[in-house]
């Protein structure tokens, strides 16, 4: 019964954290730790705006859909 | 969470195989759930003349759903594309750290789902109810499994296959120069009947609506103050600075309340439709020459999370309410003279539901960012063909919204004054006549319920949608009390992303003239050129607010020429994609398997050039463009009657237009398969080589 209780948590747990991970990734914050990781800077005021300014000229040339 | 780990494939940890059902017992499963959903179908077909629970419709869809997903996508990852996961995709092979990394399988699901949801699964199944709700139901069904999601996959496939290249780079390269240019000014025509489109959508539900043009005025502020707090207060923070931004926009709708029952503010947010067009026009225009870190970015992180939350919303209040289907199956409209838009079930019920079944704008996805994003081709599956069918599933609870409203009341809200007569008694005296009795106290008092003056000639499908989600969120909390608050908040969640397909459509517009502006005059296509970029967004948005204004000012209520045009434009540019599709397939297996993608591109076709051939050339003034304007010329005149003929011609030629650069493009298409199938021309692959993938098999 336990080790079920313990199942079904983790994999609670797991969907949860599935689900953070796919709005992080919408709105962009996971590409932000990319960025950071790529470009091996720390997180600043001024990063984020370069980051923001790059991804939105490529991100702005895209439709949405209808 | 997002990552995937460089580990080779030989050397990851050893997992556990998946459990597997004997095979026989596997049969029986899926025998089981196709009973299920011949069962559904047929209850939810059989016209007993009592309304059915939307439960079975429901049903019904998930089966198909499951059994689509199971066997076809299965066998077109299987034997025609034949995925290989050991292969690398573009995301491992060209990863930058920025659009190419290889990511999540349910990730790059929920990321490329958020992408192709829009408006269209929403207003498209709201408007072909007036056919009924099996029509429009039984297409959204089977285009889903049998085109729209095999068009997302299959074009997904070929850009994995290209380094992730776009269905234009594609046409160029597959079919010919011609394609490609043809491909090119479809989308950018395409892209300004949609913003007009959608902008018809919000003006007609914030006419004369001072609670909803407040709370949709106050997102501008709001997007703005989020812009500036991720800008400048906390950089990075688009999750909390999007709660923030949610927690204030659902306190404007309480405003919008007040500013309603307020003397004096509400005269200053009761708008006519001209005037809301004008306001359209010149935020458009502002709102794609600002700074996007100011206005678009914020907001369309907002919208993104509001539209799914949304969804999910309404699934679990379809799922808990599960209410009665109130409209008949067949509605008498079927003839084709109905109030909401002119045409028979064929071809206009596969014309007006596009998003949904199959929409060519969801090629522009799969061959955008999706596909630089999967780390494994057998992704392609779950994300190209499974995100459609969920796409599809929300046009269902779409309709089952708009089904759900008495029959009177969703004529009364969504049939136009030219039709039905300028007032509320001539209105519901021809709608009540048609067989769905309604009365004028009755839409007063629904009115009144939602916090609107009136719900008459709400055309655009948007305010009845509005309605039926309202009711079924009300009945959750088993309270009609907050009804009007669910009604604009419904009315908020459309309004907010259709204000962002706006504006940034008016970007892409600008961005894609400039490109080929750029042909002529090189200075011209320089993004950061003042003059240019000024001059092209004045033109974008010139040319969408025109049809706008042509809409609103049709006494035929607008939707009736503009929906059409929009649903022939999203089919054609799939026509396209098919195109791309099947020399795709042809290169690679000859003719075996061009049926998979040729059937869904014969349908189309079909479709869109009789759809297109009736709204040109059709007698009768209401589905006619031609017809109208003779009608028009040869009627009373008065100040607006030369404006109605010039726009009836002008929807007239550009319908032509999209014909002719379809059909150019079929030919090319056609042209480059026989030159292939008989031997006269190589079948040249543009696939990238194969590399072995190291990334690991399961994440």
């Amino acid at each position: 019964m336990r080790e079920l209780w313990i199942q079904a948590t983790g994999a609670i747990g797991e969907f949860f954290s599935l689900v953070l991970a796919t709005l992080r990734e919408i709105g962009d914050e996971n590409a932000y730790q990319r960025h950071l990781t790529a470009h091996g800077t720390p997180h600043s005021a001024k990063e984020w705006r370069r980051f923001c300014d790059e991804r939105w000229q490529a991100k702005s040339k895209r439709g949405r859909c209808c | 969470m997002s990552r995937i780990s460089e580990q080779p494939v030989q050397t990851g940890a050893p997992r556990a195989p998946k459990a597997k059902l004997p095979a026989a017992v596997g049969r029986v499963l899926w025998g089981v759930v196709a009973l299920i959903a011949a069962y559904a179908l047929a209850i939810i077909a059989d016209d007993r003349g009592e309304p059915v629970n939307s439960m079975w419709l429901v049903v019904a869809a998930v089966c198909i759903y499951l059994i689509g997903y199971r066997f076809y996508s299965a066998f077109i990852a299987a034997k025609v594309l034949m995925l290989d996961n050991s292969r690398a995709t573009p995301a491992e092979r060209l990863r930058d750290g920025h659009d190419f990394e290889p990511t999540n399988k349910w990730i790059v699901f929920g990321h490329h789902f958020a992408a192709i949801a829009g408006p269209g699964p929403l207003v498209g199944p709201t408007l072909a109810a007036q056919f009924g709700y099996l029509p429009g139901a039984l297409w959204i069904m089977i285009g889903a499994v049998l085109g729209g999601a095999i068009q997302d996959f299959v074009v997904l496939f070929c850009s994995i296959r290209r380094n992730g290249k776009s269905l234009g780079q594609m046409a160029r390269e597959e079919i010919g120069k011609v394609g490609g240019f043809v491909a090119l000014l479809t989308v950018l025509l395409m892209m300004i009947i949609i913003l007009a489109v959608v902008g018809l959508v919000v003006v007609n539900a914030l006419k004369g609506s001072p609670w909803g043009t407040f709370t949709i005025g106050a997102t501008m502020p709001i997007a703005v103050l989020m812009g500036l707090y991720l800008r400048y207060v906390r950089p990075g923070k688009v999750l909390e600075v999007s709660v923030i931004g949610f927690l204030l926009v659902l306190a404007s709708i309480f405003g919008g309340q007040a500013v309603s029952n307020s003397a004096t503010w509400a005269p200053v947010f009761t708008m006519t439709g001209v005037a809301l067009t004008f306001a359209l026009i010149i935020y458009g225009f502002f709102a794609s020459a600002l700074p996007v870190w100011l206005l678009l970015a914020p907001r369309d992180y907002l919208s993104t999370f509001v539209k799914l939350g949304v969804v999910i919303l309404l699934g679990l209040g379809v799922f808990f309410v599960h209410p009665q289907l109130q409209l008949p199956a067949f509605t008498r409209f079927t003839d084709g003279t109905g109030p909401i838009f002119a045409g028979k079930i064929f071809p206009f019920c596969f014309i007006t539901i596009a998003c949904g079944a199959v929409s060519g704008f969801h090629s522009l996805i799969s061959s955008g960012t999706t596909p630089k994003m999967l780390a494994k081709e057998r992704d392609a599956r779950a994300i190209g063909y499974g995100s459609m069918l969920l796409e599809s599933f929300v046009a269902i609870m779409a309709l089952v919204a708009a089904a759900s409203l008495t029959p009177g009341v969703y004529f009364a809200v969504n049939s136009p004054a030219g039709v039905v007569g300028a007032t509320p008694a001539a209105a519901t005296t021809m709608i009540s006549n048609w067989g769905f009795p309604v009365n004028p106290a009755e839409m007063q008092d629904l009115a009144a319920s939602v916090g609107e003056k009136t719900l008459f000639y709400r055309t655009g499908g948007a305010p009845s949608l509005a309605l039926g989600m309202a009711k079924i969120f009300s009945f959750v909390h088993g309270s009609n009390g907050f009804l009007g608050f669910w009604y604009h908040f419904a009315i908020m969640f459309e309004a907010l992303f259709i204000l962002t397909i706006m504006d940034a459509g008016t970007r892409v517009g600008r961005f894609m003239l400039q490109d080929l502006l750029g042909n002529v005059w090189p200075k011209l296509g320089q993004a950061n050129w003042m003059p240019g970029l000024l001059g092209t967004s004045a033109a974008i948005v010139a040319a969408w607010g025109y049809f706008l204004y042509q809409g609103v000012i049709d006494p035929l209520g607008g939707i009736n020429s503009l929906w059409p045009l929009f649903g022939i434009a999203n089919q054609l540019l799939a026509a396209v994609a098919f195109c791309v599709a099947t020399t795709v397939l042809i290169k690679m297996h000859g003719a075996k398997y061009m049926w998979v993608t040729c059937v869904p591109l014969v349908w189309l076709v079909t479709v869109c050039f009789v759809a297109g051939w009736q709204k040109i050339f059709d007698a009768s003034p209401a589905l006619g463009f031609l017809a109208q304007a003779e009608a028009l010329a040869r009627g009373p005149q008065n100040a607006t009657t030369a404006a109605l003929i010039f726009n009836a011609r002008l929807d007239a030629a550009v319908t032509g237009v999209f014909l002719v650069l379809v059909a150019v493009i079929l030919v090319d298409s056609i042209r480059v398969w026989m030159n292939i199938l008989g031997g006269k021309q190589k079948a040249v692959m543009t696939e990238t080589p194969f590399v072995l993938s190291q990334l690991a098999e399961e994440v």
